[in-house]
């Protein structure tokens, strides 16, 4: 996930947190006795406006991603405590080589429109989504499949990607361009949904009238005020919804939300201002009443060599890197709340090591003095660090700079960009000087997600022109190894490469924040950053 | 009799007197009309001027932000661009008068910085208004016809688009990536101007059809004066007086709309110090700390008092209606 509008993807209840949420009665029949308890009641919750229209695959922010994470499901659901994959609509996902998958299909689940999700769904899907004259958000994630890079050019014919059959109406095979080892764990992304059959008729008008096989269905969106939605009565699978109603009331500014919520006329909200998070204003606010939780945000910033001269040596990167004072800042401008980083992996992530950075991520004035000394000092005369405008960088970046110019007496400037398109232009076009801000939230929760698509040769988001055979070597063994825990042993190995050529300047690790009404209750924040709406209860 | 007059209007030096008392001599004086040397308009607002309390208190207050935007160091020895985050958000105390901000800059060194941004683009937006309006004023004033039309026209045009509107879509599609001081000023004055303009340009054509019919204006033509010269020496510094009068007051708005673009983050922006972008860096620490948000807001609101406080005596004394 790029930047800071990456959609985040789906999670879902498992049947352990149900029983929690319930009365409890104590015969531990099933979930049946444990959800009806909580189960029922509306709730009026914030949403953003949808880039979008509502289509799985061409949604790529949050706005309209929280709403289709409760319309739609998908193969693989991530546990909302832990992130842990585990098949949803897939009965099983098996391969022998990790290059060939054949996935199987549970009978009976049901589209909202009454027509059953079978493997055309997903392969048709699929194949709209990774069409390039579609111009789908989601074809990225399309990528690792056969054919797709055909199928996706800008001026494509053909319309279907060769790695992709249907064996029957609950069977279908999937070949990937190379061995990727952990494609079941990337399977439960919001992309990957099934369309029913109306979606292909008319996807324009489908996408303001969504159809899904989640535990919720659409029930109608006003234009800048409101998007609801209700429980779907023949939701078939195992991870169903306990609230009867949830309404996204639409707000421009996260403020006016939290004050509502504060007001009581607002049942959730996951954006606290940042006034109210200085001096957790928001605890007492909302006593009781709010939750944080480490997420897979992992903010780096980022360098490419190639274009700024000054910045080639490795020692002077681990310099710069070693005169930011991390903990200070966080605790100033984040209140806290984020936790230095020690390495280029998110700790949410199945595979994290520990340090990877060393001392390199410590701040340490008079190491970092020598070391800059060492490798002949800084050659340029300034050094920017650019972020985007139209988000909240400017506190940290201005503190960053100042930390890096009070210890190594280089004149640092945080320079805004207008918007995170313009930036992502200059990035693209190999214009960006200096330093520039980075962040990612994890796709599919795996170390894998950390390295390859931004250290890779070529990959998306390497605008460091970053390019180490070892590396490159390391993840294409990782990704045909025998097993998770080989691959992730092996992803290791690659991400201490990465701590010997230091390409980027890791910073921190961050967390979300949300906070309710005293009308609802089990308020769960997924590793992905987001309320799980499907275990909400209502508290009456 | 000219001498007496005099002494009693300057008032300084005969025995003081109440002020209604002078007053009614000063009327008595003025009514009798023949007496007294013959004055312009801007010699007699100069006396009104004078004695007006609002007029110096306004200007002392400018003189200060003035001579804060050009030597800073006179008020404070602190580098604004030192942040010391150790210190983040420190109350007003003895080291740091103003305390600290979140970056843990001295507040009280980047309101005197504030100034200059603030102060020049008030100055260079009313001069700007001011020249463009007061030409294309004049021409359309005395020419009419086409040009009035053609002017009168571009001027509506301009006249249509909301100012933060317009500004908010120049500013955001014209910035370059890296610019330097003066620069990011002179795009926002830049802004100011072309949306400020025709207000003025109205105000000059207007005051310039009035002096136009006026037996002056006819008798040069009849010698023989080029239109420029009618309109450098007979028709500009007659009808200029509205136009002072409605820059000076301007000049107080420039400065905040200045910093309601700053504010807004499009206008001035980083490493400028500007008292916009500091209340707007203030704004989300209002509730923990109020100072951060608190002291530029006060710097801006004197400053734009101030001016438009200038504005208003200025006014005064040229309206002879009001005396």
């Amino acid at each position: 996930m790029r930047g800071t509008t990456r959609k985040v993807a789906v999670a879902a209840v498992s049947a352990v947190a149900l029983l929690a949420a319930g009365c409890g009665g104590g015969d531990g029949d099933s979930s049946d006795s444990a959800a009806a308890g909580a189960e029922g009641g509306e709730i009026t919750i914030r949403g953003c406006n949808p880039e979008n229209t509502l289509v799985a695959g061409n949604t790529a922010e949050t706005c309209g991603g929280d709403v289709l994470n409760v319309l739609i499901s998908t193969l693989v659901h991530y546990d909302p405590e832990s992130a842990e994959p585990s098949n949803d609509i897939a009965e099983s996902i098996e391969t022998d080589d990790n290059q060939n998958f054949t996935v199987k299909i549970k009978q009976g689940y049901m589209f909202h429109d009454g027509t059953e999700v079978k493997a055309k769904n997903f392969v048709d899907a699929w194949n709209y989504t990774a069409f390039g004259p579609n111009g789908q958000e989601g074809s990225y994630f399309m990528s690792v499949i056969e054919g797709a890079e055909e199928v996706g050019a800008e001026d494509s014919t053909t319309e279907e990607m060769s790695g992709l059959a249907v064996v029957d109406d609950y069977t279908f095979t999937i070949k990937t361009t190379e061995k990727v080892s952990n494609l079941p764990i990337r399977l439960g992304y919001t992309a990957f949904a099934p369309q029913p059959d109306s979606f292909f008729e008319d996807p324009e008008a489908f996408g303001k009238n969504p159809v899904g096989a989640g535990p919720y269905k659409f029930d109608s969106w006003t234009e800048n005020q409101a998007i609801v939605v209700s429980k779907f009565a023949d939701y078939a699978g195992e991870f169903g919804g306990n609230v009867d109603q949830i309404t996204f009331r639409i707000f421009q500014d996260s403020g006016a939300a939290y004050s509502e919520v504060v007001a009581g006329n607002l049942d959730l909200t996951d954006d606290i201002p940042t006034s109210a998070l200085i001096d957790n204003i928001y605890q007492s606010d909302l006593p009781d009443r709010n939750a944080a939780k480490a997420t897979s945000y992992y903010g780096y910033i980022g360098i490419n060599p190639e274009v700024d001269k000054d910045l080639s040596n490795p020692d002077v990167r681990r310099a710069i890197s070693m005169a930011i004072d991390r903990q200070q800042i966080v605790d100033t401008v984040y209140n806290g709340t984020y936790t230095p980083a020690t390495g280029w992996v998110s700790p949410v992530v199945d595979g994290y090591q520990a340090d990877v950075c060393g001392e390199s991520c410590v701040f340490d004035p008079e190491a970092a003095k020598a070391m800059l000394e060492e490798a002949g000092g800084f050659p340029g005369d300034k050094l920017t660090l650019s972020y985007n405008a139209d988000s909240d960088h400017k506190a940290w970046t201005e503190a960053t700079c100042n930390s890096i110019k009070n210890t190594l007496e280089i004149d640092c400037v945080a320079t805004p960009l207008v918007d995170f398109s313009t930036f992502l232009t200059k990035l693209s076009d190999r214009e960006m000087k200096g330093l520039f801000r980075s962040a990612w939230v994890m796709d599919y929760p795996s170390i894998e997600n950390y390295l390859g698509p931004i250290y890779g040769k070529g990959a998306g988001s390497n605008y460091f022109d970053y390019d180490s055979d070892e590396f490159n070597s390391l993840l294409s063994q990782a990704a045909g190894a025998e097993d998770l825990e080989e691959a992730n042993s092996l992803y290791q190995q690659a991400e201490q490469v990465l701590a010997q050529d230091f390409p980027t300047i890791p910073l921190w690790y961050g967390e979300s924040k949300a906070g309710w009404s005293e009308r609802v209750d089990n308020v769960v924040i997924t590793p992905f950053g987001r309320p799980d709406l499907r275990v909400l209860t209502v508290s009456e | 009799m000219t001498e007496t007059s005099r002494h009693v209007t300057d008032g300084e030096d005969v025995a003081p007197t109440d002020d209604s008392q002078r007053a009614m001599v000063d009327e008595t004086l003025r009514a009798e009309g023949d007496i007294g040397e013959a004055r312009s308009l801007t010699q007699d607002a100069w006396r009104q001027l004078r004695r007006s309390p609002l007029f110096w208190v306004s200007a002392a207050m400018i003189t200060v932000f003035v001579l804060m935007a050009v030597a800073p160091s006179l008020f404070t020895s602190l580098d604004p661009a030192k942040g010391d985050l150790s210190r983040s958000r420190e109350t007003p105390n003895a080291a740091a008068w103003f305390g600290r901000d979140l970056q843990g800059y001295d507040i009280f060194a980047r309101c005197i910085y504030g100034a200059r941004a603030s102060i020049l683009v008030g100055v260079f937006a009313t001069l700007g208004t001011s020249v463009v309006g007061s030409v294309t004023g004049m021409l359309a004033g005395y020419f009419g016809g086409l040009a009035d039309t053609l002017i009168s026209r571009i001027g509506d045009i301009f006249f249509a688009i909301p100012l933060l509107l317009g500004a908010i879509v120049f500013l955001s599609s014209f910035r370059g990536d890296d610019p330097g001081y003066f620069q990011v000023v002179f795009q926002v004055v830049l802004v100011l101007v072309v949306f400020g303009w025709p207000s003025i340009m109205r105000l000059m054509r207007s005051s310039v059809l009035q002096i136009k019919p006026n037996d002056y204006v006819s008798a040069a033509r009849a010698l023989g004066a080029s239109p420029v010269r009618i309109l450098r020496s007979h028709v500009f510094p007659n009808a200029v007086a509205p136009v002072i009068v409605v820059s000076t007051i301007n000049l107080g708005v420039y400065i905040a709309v200045e910093a309601t673009l700053s504010f807004l983050g499009i206008g001035l922006i980083p490493p400028t110090i500007s008292w916009g972008v500091m209340v707007s860096d203030g704004l989300p620490l209002l509730r923990a700390s109020p100072h951060v948000l608190l002291f530029p807001a006060v710097f801006l609101s004197l400053a734009v008092l101030a001016f438009i406080m200038f504005g208003d005596a200025v006014r005064d004394a040229f309206d002879p209606k009001s005396r």
